[in-house]
């Protein structure tokens, strides 16, 4: 019964919204797929810039090994050297030392300026005066997202709750806590370079910021039982006007559908502070 | 205990060796899993808003008296060894291992009274976390304490037989290293669970 | 008596049992046991791998019937159900590490080669070492069980995540019968490790320092190591969450949604992955120790800076132990917690590099055979160099925000526990057959097997680090599902017809297998003329392996010594040998032992 109330204010919003509702755009090429957000290209230009490392590396052993094989096969005398002499020791260290630090280096480096600038970096996005707050509950298997609506208090007759519907203004920061009712679920947004882990008994965070308008998959991230591959839902970013006009329509309709007697509708909790 | 040095052959001695390593790394490898129950415990409570729930009390006088129960097994088998070792293996010997060995049955014995009463006192294993370490930590080590009760019980048979002499004890040394070892996990154990 | 003679006494001479039983069955002999173990793995690595190509069938064609599949799966008519799916993938996982990878590895190669390699007459406890066996063959006889229960066997991943893994997401008699199956195989583990571990560290023969031990006893011993200090967390891991499942305690089990109170999920992960990280590197360790040691074998050359090679293996033993946080940055993990797990990750590439370095200054300026061994061995080097170079990436907390959890992942873990494993396993197979049965295998057939097998798995790895770059998730049912999952099926498809003929490229080496066990030329005693202990001994073996312990002069790499070129007329030189004449003996004796 309650899920079926779910179900149904979820598909009026759906029928209200006004928006119109593209599926999201295929992708057309392999590789990384389309980058959304703000802070995606960090990520893509870490993963590309360590793979022309990578690949580097990787040629020069291929190459080597294909050299040594071919011009030090049975017919050539083999050297008698154990390797162990000191200017050996110092070349393989040296050359260990400088892979680590310029490879290993590039990555560690970059991934704590990353990390700690944007993708963990939560005061940032809560500083933000507009910035957008959503609670999501997993289940088996499907996401529950839930606004605060006009109040800005989670959990009250007003808040907006959706199934499997994200909407977001673009270029303001969007703050999700997550959490989970049964299994382990991961709230992956591939256009967007993050995902997260939803917990149950835990609260879990991440932020994102749209750059472009547009439609998105949402996908589960982790093994969470016989239907975890269609645990998707739709990321939809909307023009900032647009998006404060469905949650003024939206949370005029939760407060009608809203019943008080409903425990099991009144899964939000407070705000997790920073 | 005897002065004299048995005489050991070169091939018992190493023999002896290599069982003391073995006993070492399994011993290491056994306290490996107990550190992992520990560390179990301690993210469990770690997450409890309360420990232990509500009004719930775990006996103190009944583990306490086990924790000297075994103790005492302990210090029995020591001395069993020592027996042993001193070629008094077969009525010396052989009480002091049984002594240990009845001591541990007494163990298992207050133990079972513990768990029943605490299930009786509506604590059961299906009750939380707290009755989840509480029942959980407890019955691996119970389990590793009956292995060690049945391999006890034997050696003392064979001990009173007169299997074992000065020169060839080995197996009562590697019991009464594993049972020493039990003892450690419990006195842990009872802090662990039972005291703070 | 000298010190040699000593020895002879501390290990007796016991006769081989007369009856059968005593002697194919029940044997405490470890060459005996090594092959029980390889038969049992070999069994499940091809059921393990029949389980593959139907993960790769589904992903090719999902929800198409799997041809030759309708008895099998007779309820759906022969179509792979969500549910079976779950339980394939997850079966997959769990048999090909703990049931077929490990049992071949470690339990065939490391109860064949320690003992003879370091001199020793058996295990040092040969009945524990039979106890062991017959202890897996139980668990692997659990797993077999589990698929006959009503609701079928385990779903929950091969990493059994509570609280999926628990009644609440998987009810049933199966996913607890494999539970038990994984502790049960952990106490067959435990006890053949201590074995392993005991036997290196008391039985070497006179002279056999560590230094002089070959790669494979080094990587052989260093597992053992990980396994004795890991395996009981992953023990201890399994039994509670068999108390969870059997008697309904919460350690696993949190209140829903943000209640606080119950167990911790999070803290099966903890406990899994410290196990599970060094469980990588178990898997490994092996197959460093055999290529490192093959490459020197087969460039006729001493392993380059051997001890720089066994330095290395060690220091990414002990930084096995530090680094497991690096499974969990997308869990809510503290920040400070996950960049500290990550610069340690990183640093384990330091070794890494240096035993890349040593491989490669091996081949250099050697004089390279390309039997099968080496090809394999080449190999391993070759998948390896992917797998190890593509886990930079997860390893770095902010692209495996992205890449976490995805067919990247998958890709990258084949490489390495599979790829690599398996090509320095089967390596070692075809390096040690005719030690192990007396005959030779066919070296044509072979070399088609290695061609085969190594284009195919770089080609099935890939694509699916391909589409995992592409952002697919791992254990999709259908992952065409998603919009931007939908243009990957072509790409899925090749890496399917890639895995299907890599499944294809293994029948030459199962003809070869049988073919040689019971048909094959009869081996001399040392046909890859190398100077280890064991090909100073028959092919087989005799029952008590040294009929008098050696004693050890040199290190296992002594290739192309000119003294010894002088002396013997050979390129390399036997670990005991004395070198006849005008041996100054401060080259050769002096190298590799210290």
């Amino acid at each position: 019964m309650n899920s079926l109330v779910r179900l149904a204010s979820g598909l009026s919003l759906l029928l209200w919204a006004g928006v119109a509702h593209a599926a999201p755009k295929p992708e057309t090429a392999w590789g990384l797929p389309h980058d959304a957000s703000v802070n995606g290209h960090l990520i893509d230009w870490l993963i590309n810039s360590t793979s022309v490392f990578v690949g580097l590396l990787f040629a020069i052993m291929v190459i080597w090994m294909l050299w040594a094989c071919i011009k030090h096969g049975a017919d050539h005398p083999a050297e008698y050297d154990h390797g162990d002499g000191k200017h050996h020791i110092t070349v393989a260290l040296s050359i260990s030392a400088a892979i680590f630090f310029v490879v290993d280096g590039n990555l560690f480096y970059n991934a704590m300026v990353d990390v700690r600038g944007q993708f963990w970096n939560f005061d940032k996005p809560e500083s933000h005066p507009q910035a957008v707050r959503i609670e999501v509950n997993a289940h088996q298997w499907a996401w529950d997202a839930r606004y605060a609506g006009p109040d800005g208090r989670f959990n009250t007759a007003d808040d907006i709750v959706t199934l499997n519907d994200l909407r977001v203004p673009v270029g303001t920061p969007v703050l999700v806590q997550l959490a989970s009712t049964d299994v382990i679920h991961s709230l992956y947004l591939p256009n967007f370079r993050i995902k997260q882990d939803a917990m149950p008994g835990m609260i879990n965070r991440m932020w994102f910021q749209a750059k472009e308008t547009g439609e998105f998959d949402i996908a589960c991230a982790q093994h969470c039982g016989v239907a975890h591959y269609k645990m998707k839902g739709q990321l939809t970013v909307l023009p900032r006007s647009d998006y404060d006009a469905w949650v003024g329509r939206a949370s005029a309709i939760s407060s009608v559908a809203f019943d008080a007697k409903d425990d099991k509708a009144h899964w939000g909790w407070a705000w997790k502070p920073n | 205990m005897s002065d004299v040095v048995p005489f050991r052959s070169p091939r018992a001695r190493a023999h002896e060796s290599t069982a003391l390593v073995g006993m070492i790394i399994f011993v290491a490898s056994w306290a490996m899993m107990f550190a992992a129950l520990f560390f179990a415990y301690g993210m469990v409570r770690s997450r409890a808003a309360a420990w232990p729930p509500d009004l719930l009390r775990l006996p103190l006088g009944l583990p306490a008296l086990n924790t000297a129960i075994l103790a005492a097994s302990s210090l029995a088998l020591e001395l069993g060894l020592r027996a042993v070792q001193g070629n008094r293996a077969r009525v010396a010997g052989a009480l002091r291992i049984g002594a240990a060995a009845l001591l541990g049955a007494a163990f298992l014995a207050l133990q079972t009274v513990v768990w029943l009463s605490v299930w009786a006192g509506g604590l059961r294993a299906d009750s939380g976390p707290y009755a989840s370490v509480f029942y959980g930590l407890t019955w691996v080590h119970a389990a590793q304490v009956a292995i060690g009760l049945v391999a006890l019980a034997w050696i003392a048979l064979r001990a009173a037989r007169g299997t074992y002499s000065p020169a060839r004890h080995l197996t009562v040394r590697l019991w009464t290293i594993y049972w020493h070892f039990v003892g450690v996990v419990w006195a842990l154990m009872f802090v662990a669970v039972f005291l703070v | 008596m000298n010190e040699s003679s000593a020895y002879q006494d501390l290990q007796p001479i016991h006769p081989e049992p007369a009856s059968f039983w005593r002697r194919c069955v029940f044997s405490t002999d470890h060459k005996v046991i090594a092959k029980q173990f390889l038969w049992a793995g070999l069994l499940f690595l091809l059921f393990g791998g029949l389980l593959a190509m139907m993960i790769r069938w589904q992903w090719a064609y999902p929800g198409e019937k799997v041809p030759g599949m309708g008895a099998v799966l007779s309820r759906s008519g022969g179509v792979i159900t969500p549910s079976a799916y779950n339980t394939i993938f997850t079966m997959h996982g769990l048999i090909m590490i703990f049931f077929a990878i490990t049992p071949i590895m470690i339990g065939a190669f490391g109860n064949f080669c320690i003992p003879l390699m370091i001199g020793a007459r058996d295990m040092a406890f040969p009945a524990l070492n039979m106890i062991s066996f017959w202890t897996f063959l139980v668990s692997q006889g659990l797993v077999i069980a589990s698929f006959f229960v009503q609701l079928g066997s385990a779903a929950a991943g091969w990493t059994t995540y509570p609280p999926l893994s628990t009644q609440i997401g998987t009810p049933g008699t199966g996913q607890t019968l494999v539970v038990l199956a994984i502790f049960v195989t952990g106490v067959a583990t435990i006890m053949g490790s201590i074995n392993y571990v005991t036997t290196v560290i008391r039985l070497r023969a006179p002279g056999m320092t560590y230094m002089r031990m070959p790669a494979t006893v080094w990587g052989l011993w260093l597992t053992a190591i990980l396994n004795v200090l890991f395996v009981p967390v992953l023990g201890s891991a399994a039994l509670l969450l068999l108390f969870d499942r059997a008697f309904g305690t919460q350690f696993f089990i949190a209140g829903a949604a943000a209640v606080k109170g119950g167990g911790d999920p999070l803290l099966f992960q903890h406990l899994f992955w410290i196990f599970g990280h060094p469980e990588v590197y178990i898997l490994i360790l092996p197959a460093w120790g055999i290529a490192t040691d093959l490459l020197s074998f087969f460039a006729r050359k001493p392993a380059y800076w051997f001890k720089g090679s066994v330095i290395a293996m060690t220091a990414v033993t002990i930084l096995s132990a530090v680094v497991y946080g690096h499974h969990m940055f997308v869990t809510g993990m503290n920040p400070l917690l996950g960049q500290s797990f990550m610069l340690l990750t990183l640093i384990i590439s330091v070794p890494a590099e240096l035993l890349f370095l040593n491989w490669l200054h091996t081949l250099w300026k050697g004089s390279i055979r390309l039997t099968v061994p080496m090809l394999f061995a080449l190999g391993m080097v070759f998948v390896f160099g992917l797998g190890g170079l593509t886990g930079l990436y997860l390893g770095t907390v902010s692209t495996d925000l992205y890449l976490h959890d995805t067919m990247f992942v998958v890709g990258h873990f084949h490489y390495t526990m599979a790829a690599a494993s398996f090509l320095a396993s089967f390596g070692a197979l075809y390096f040690w057959f005719p030690k192990m049965f007396g005959r030779t295998m066919n070296e044509g057939l072979g070399k088609i097997h290695f061609w085969g097998s190594v284009v195919f798995i770089t080609l099935v790895f890939g694509g699916q680090m391909l589409v995992g770059y592409a952002g697919q998730q791992r254990r999709l049912y259908d992952p065409y599902q998603y919009t931007f999952l939908a243009h990957l099926r072509p790409l899925n498809q090749w890496t399917s017809f890639f895995a299907f003929a890599l499944g294809l490229s293994q029948l030459p080496f199962i003809y070869n297998f049988f073919q040689s066990v019971f048909a094959g030329a009869k081996a001399e005693q040392n046909p890859w003329q190398v100077g280890t202990l064991e090909w100073t001994l028959p092919s087989p073996p005799p029952h008590h392996n040294f009929d008098t312990i050696p004693t050890v002069l040199r290190g296992p790499h002594e290739y192309s010594n000119p003294e010894v070129k002088k002396a013997l007329g050979r390129d390399w030189i036997g670990q005991t040998e004395n070198l006849p004449t005008g041996a100054t003996s401060g080259a050769v004796a002096g190298t590799g032992g210290e």
